[in-house]
């Protein structure tokens, strides 16, 4: 070791850090392409965070100059459009990979004991993505962008005792005004990342804490599958993948640039055939088959608990599956099964 | 493994094709965040301003105008042209205010005196205000970078 190296390992003790991830391991069997999607996710989560920073160099949470700024960015500040464009395709892939990893690990079962606490993180990490997403489609403050947050702000109105208070919390008053936009942005770039970011630590730590989970198959033999070095082997291919998805999110950012409606006018009415972002189609297409009444209950009540309800089965999925490890669990899948067909039938009959 | 009077190994070879790839890329991606950052604002070429605001300045008089988002002043000379100045100081970019009673510029932030035709007299400064060239077209005043032709 170097001299620099010796006066910094007596001072920090990283060696075992250092150690332990030069002899991690990583299981090479059917299943091993899901390993994948972890890193992809934070993959685009860096993207996300040095272009939002670049971003917010010229955006301007006001009323006023919210529009004007992201017009500006688009049409004069060198390359604007092509960040902002990566920035909100970015989003779309980010979310996209995190549906996926989430998926790959309900229907694998690795949320099974003793990794529990890492898919609570798992589902908060996953709420707070959707989260940023919400919260960033208002700031270009544009028509699309104002009627989806009355929608989006205005369902909590529909849980009883707390429903109300929620949304004048999140619009900062009874109506989205002004106020709004300018906390949406403080949510977005600041509330957001720092509970992103403490969450991101507990979910690593954990993983590292109970090695990556293997397939139910060499549970039940307990048989430990052939296995690469972490570094530099897995390390590599996870480059390889991060290069060709950085290539196809630059090549869609370029040729799909997304655009900027006129600035949004409180008094002017929704669009017409206006929708949510893909990922929040399925619960938007959800919304509209509840009739405005049930047995005297609001539809909208009815759909938002059951929303609710899916939640928080999806949360304390690994409390209701808690099986041992190597167990089937052919329920399971046929659940999660059932959601997936679900969701991608909504979402397709959404958009007919 | 190195091929009979090969000067280096495949290893090496390929190490330097995929750190040069790495590289590029690198620059590629790094090279328009370079030129985000950087806003597009150009200090103006010209300005026009209604003659009629200044021709009513006495020998001597200054009136501030707006050089782009700096301050500029003007000053009728002795011989009734336009003495253009953007008021800036050159040592550290405070902006200068006229002391019409001491006919001196001055830059509060370090104590920089400029007489009447900008000259650094006293203080940090190190060279005197900018000047800008100026003309009457018709109706209007028109100050302009020195040199600019449009």
């Amino acid at each position: 070791m170097s001299r620099v190296g010796a006066w910094f390992e007596k001072r920090l003790g990283t060696s075992g850090i250092i150690g332990f991830l030069s002899h991690k391991e990583v299981p090479q069997h059917e299943h091993t392409i899901w390993y994948y999607t972890g890193s992809a996710v934070l993959l685009f989560l860096a993207i996300q965070i040095v272009t939002g920073i670049m971003l917010a160099l010229y955006y301007q949470p006001t009323i006023e100059g919210a529009n004007a700024s992201v017009a500006r960015i688009m049409t004069e500040v060198p390359y604007g459009w092509a960040l902002r464009s990566v920035h909100s395709w970015s989003a779309t892939f980010m979310i996209a990979i995190v549906f996926v990893h989430m998926l790959s690990i309900a229907l694998l079962k690795s949320y099974r004991a003793p990794r529990e606490l890492t898919w609570f993180t798992g589902v908060v990490l996953l709420a707070l993505s959707l989260a940023f997403g919400f919260t960033g489609y208002l700031l270009p403050w544009d028509d699309l962008s104002l009627a989806a947050t009355k929608v989006g702000t205005d369902l909590p109105k529909a849980l009883p005792v707390v429903g109300a208070w929620v949304t004048k919390l999140m619009r900062g008053g009874e109506d989205v005004a002004g106020d709004t936009l300018t906390r949406f942005f403080i949510v977005h770039v600041c509330v957001l990342p720092l509970t992103l970011l403490a969450f991101l630590g507990g979910h690593l730590f954990l993983i590292q804490r109970h090695g990556i989970s293997l397939p139910l198959r060499a549970e039940r033999k307990n048989e430990t599958p052939p296995s690469l070095p972490f570094w530099p082997n897995f390390v590599l291919r996870e480059g390889m993948v991060w290069l060709v998805l950085f290539a196809a999110l630059l090549t869609i950012a370029i040729f799909f640039a997304p655009s900027l409606g006129p600035a949004a006018d409180l008094l002017a009415p929704a669009p017409a055939g206006i929708k949510p972002e893909w990922y929040f189609l399925f619960l938007f297409q959800t919304l509209k088959l509840f009739p405005a009444n049930i047995l005297g209950i609001p539809g909208e009540t009815i759909g938002v608990a059951l929303i609710s309800l899916a939640a928080a089965f999806l949360f304390f999925l690994p409390l209701i599956d808690s099986r041992p490890a190597e167990k089937r669990g052919r329920v399971m899948t046929a659940v999660v099964a059932a959601f997936i067909v679900y969701a991608l039938a909504m979402s397709a009959w959404s958009l007919l | 493994m190195r091929i009979p009077d090969s000067l280096f190994t495949r290893r090496r070879f390929l190490g330097a094709l995929i750190g040069g790839w790495l590289l590029a890329l690198a620059a590629a991606v790094l090279s328009p965040l370079r030129k985000f950052i950087i806003p597009p604002y150009r200090e103006p070429d010209e300005v026009t301003l209604p003659l009629a605001d200044y021709a009513s300045l006495g020998v001597g008089e200054v009136k501030p105008f707006a050089w782009g988002i700096k301050p500029g002043f003007l000053r009728k000379t002795a011989d009734g042209a336009y003495l253009a100045l953007v008021g800036v100081c050159t040592h550290l970019d405070c902006n200068v205010t006229w002391l019409p009673e001491r006919s001196k510029f001055f830059c509060a932030c370090h104590e920089g005196w400029y007489d009447e035709n900008g000259r650094n007299i006293a203080g940090p400064p190190p060279k005197p205000l900018r000047r800008l060239e100026t003309a009457v077209e018709a109706d209007n005043l028109v100050v302009r970078k020195p040199g600019f032709v449009r």
